[in-house]
């Protein structure tokens, strides 16, 4: 398994966790749309990633 | 890099175990709302293609809505609804199995969707019923201005639970609109008007990203990722940019919160104040359309700004076409692009060492708004349907039985749309933005809203005047 941040243990990319965790995004967005690709949120640096990043920090 | 939380977010599931971040190949196929759009526009299209060749009403019966009575007693309103209530129950019944059961297969629970969607309808035909006033036009109470005025006052004085979001679903009601707006748009507009949008959009896009990202980044002293974001959210595609950007240059999340705050409180202010203005300068719809595409940072909210101006001034069709020749076709569809411009810098500059990957050209591709593709299926297929017809039968035929019911269907998913805005913008939910970027991003929108203008009106104000005859 590469490891890409989408493998990590700290991402996590699911539509309904990133709507929770960005008040006032589903007011003029989706976390459901196409420009999402698979980005999601690091909760170890708390960034908000494109799951090809890699760290040194990769965790499964 | 940001400082470290231990605590995976995985666990706040419930579940005490880190979930499996979701790759999405071929599942984004139904996984994704842009892809639902396509399938509810077509199998619309299809139906009201079906009932125009067999002759039936069935699609024109079943569209009903308030807003085009003219009202002028309490009475008519209400002898209206009590004459057609079965259309109004077939009518909520059908838009709730349409997206009720698409919604669950994006993950979205049925059990928050229905009783929202429910509530967003009803106030949907109250903002219909407002806008069918006679006098409405007077005040500009036009339905998608009426519609996020209703929600904006509910959301932050008597706001609704917070899983009701689930039934207001801004982007895929905008979305499934945007698919059958092109089954009425002729391509050959996109092919002539589409090159000066997408200069005129170039301008504007670049000019402002530009301004806002150095005014962060050398006025301010801002970090260059911050700066990225705010830039793109106001150019490209307001929210939506904002955060493509910010995963490509791996933003903190206070940068995304300070975005989203910036956007939606200036994009709901460019909601009013451009209108406000076409209508005190007695723009040309079609004119106005193309400044509010220029201005205005998504499209949820540039649909409400145009149509509204557009049905006050008297040819809503021009301004809508002006609005997405400029938005959709001239800055949505290149965010895949901009992504992978920031994703390259992020990498190949800011943080060579962090990144540890050099991004993919495929990015262009995975972040593509893919309804822009229904969108211009829609207005091939449907071009190619009506050019049999003569002019003659395309007004007394084709215009009232097929066009119609069409953007019959389109005004609802619109009014939702323009209802969850106002239902979703609670203000006090917002983040802090910040002082220096809100000052670097209201710099930028002044530059943008200013330029847009200039352009719009002066320079390529001769194409768009010519929209919508």
């Amino acid at each position: 398994m590469e490891d890409k941040c989408i493998n990590c243990r700290y991402f996590d990319n699911r539509s309904a966790l990133i709507e929770s965790a960005f008040p006032g995004l589903n007011s003029l967005s989706s976390a459901y749309g196409s420009v999402w690709a698979e980005s999601g949120i690091c909760s170890l640096h708390e960034l908000f990633l494109s799951p090809w990043r890699r760290c040194k920090d990769f965790k499964q | 890099m940001a400082q470290k939380n231990e605590n995976p977010v995985h666990k706040a599931d419930g579940t005490g175990q880190p979930s499996k971040p979701l790759t999405m190949g071929w599942k984004e196929l139904y996984l994704k709302e842009d892809w639902w759009a396509i399938y509810l526009g077509f199998a619309m299209v299809i139906v009201c293609l079906v009932a125009f060749v067999n002759g039936s009403p069935i699609v024109k019966t079943l569209t009903v809505n308030p807003g085009g009575l003219k009202w002028t007693s309490l009475d008519q309103l209400f002898t209206h609804f009590a004459n057609n209530i079965h259309l109004y129950g077939l009518q909520l019944v059908s838009w709730l199995v349409i997206f009720g059961v698409t919604t669950r297969i994006m993950g979205i629970k049925t059990s928050e969707f229905v009783p929202s969607f429910i509530i967003l309808y009803l106030l949907s035909i109250v903002a219909f019923s407002i806008g069918g006033w006679a006098s409405a036009g007077r005040y500009m109470l036009e339905p998608p201005l009426v519609a996020l005025i209703i929600g904006i006052v509910i959301a932050n004085f008597m706001p609704l639970p917070k899983w009701m979001d689930s039934g207001f679903r801004v982007e895929y009601y905008i979305k499934t609109g945007i698919v059958l707006l092109g089954a009425t748009f002729p391509i050959r507009l996109v092919i002539s008007a589409g090159p000066i949008a997408l200069l005129e959009a170039t301008i504007i896009a670049l000019t402002t990203c530009l301004t806002i990202y150095f005014v962060s980044t050398k006025v301010f002293g801002l970090d260059k990722r911050l700066g990225a974001v705010l830039g793109t959210g106001a150019a490209v595609c307001g929210v939506s940019g904002s955060m493509a950007i910010g995963s490509a240059v791996g933003a903190k999340k206070e940068y995304v919160y300070s975005a989203i705050t910036m956007v939606v409180i200036w994009a709901l202010i460019m909601i009013l104040f451009i209108p406000f203005v076409s209508k005190a300068l007695h723009l040309n719809p079609g004119i106005a359309g193309a400044w509010v595409g220029t201005s205005e940072f998504a499209d949820a909210a540039g649909f409400a700004a145009a149509s509204s101006y557009g049905r006050f001034a008297g040819n809503e069709d021009a301004a809508i076409q002006g609005f997405t020749l400029m938005k959709v076709i001239g800055r949505d569809i290149w965010i895949g692009i901009w992504s992978f411009v920031f994703a390259l810098i992020a990498c190949m500059k800011w943080e060579k060492e962090e990144c540890g990957v050099r991004p993919s050209a495929m990015e262009i591709w995975w972040r593509f708004p893919k309804f822009v593709l229904g969108f211009f299926a829609a207005s091939l297929v449907m071009t190619y349907v009506v050019a049999g017809y003569s002019p003659a039968d395309f007004k007394a035929l084709v215009k009232p039985d097929l066009f119609g019911p069409l953007a019959a269907i389109r005004t609802w998913a619109f009014i939702f749309c323009f209802m969850s805005i106002g239902l979703t913008s609670r203000f006090k939910e917002l983040k802090e933005a910040g002082l220096k970027p809100a000052f670097a991003f209201s710099i930028g929108v002044l530059v943008n809203v200013t330029l847009g203008f200039i352009l719009s009106v002066y320079v390529f104000g001769d194409y768009w005047s010519m929209l919508g005859k």
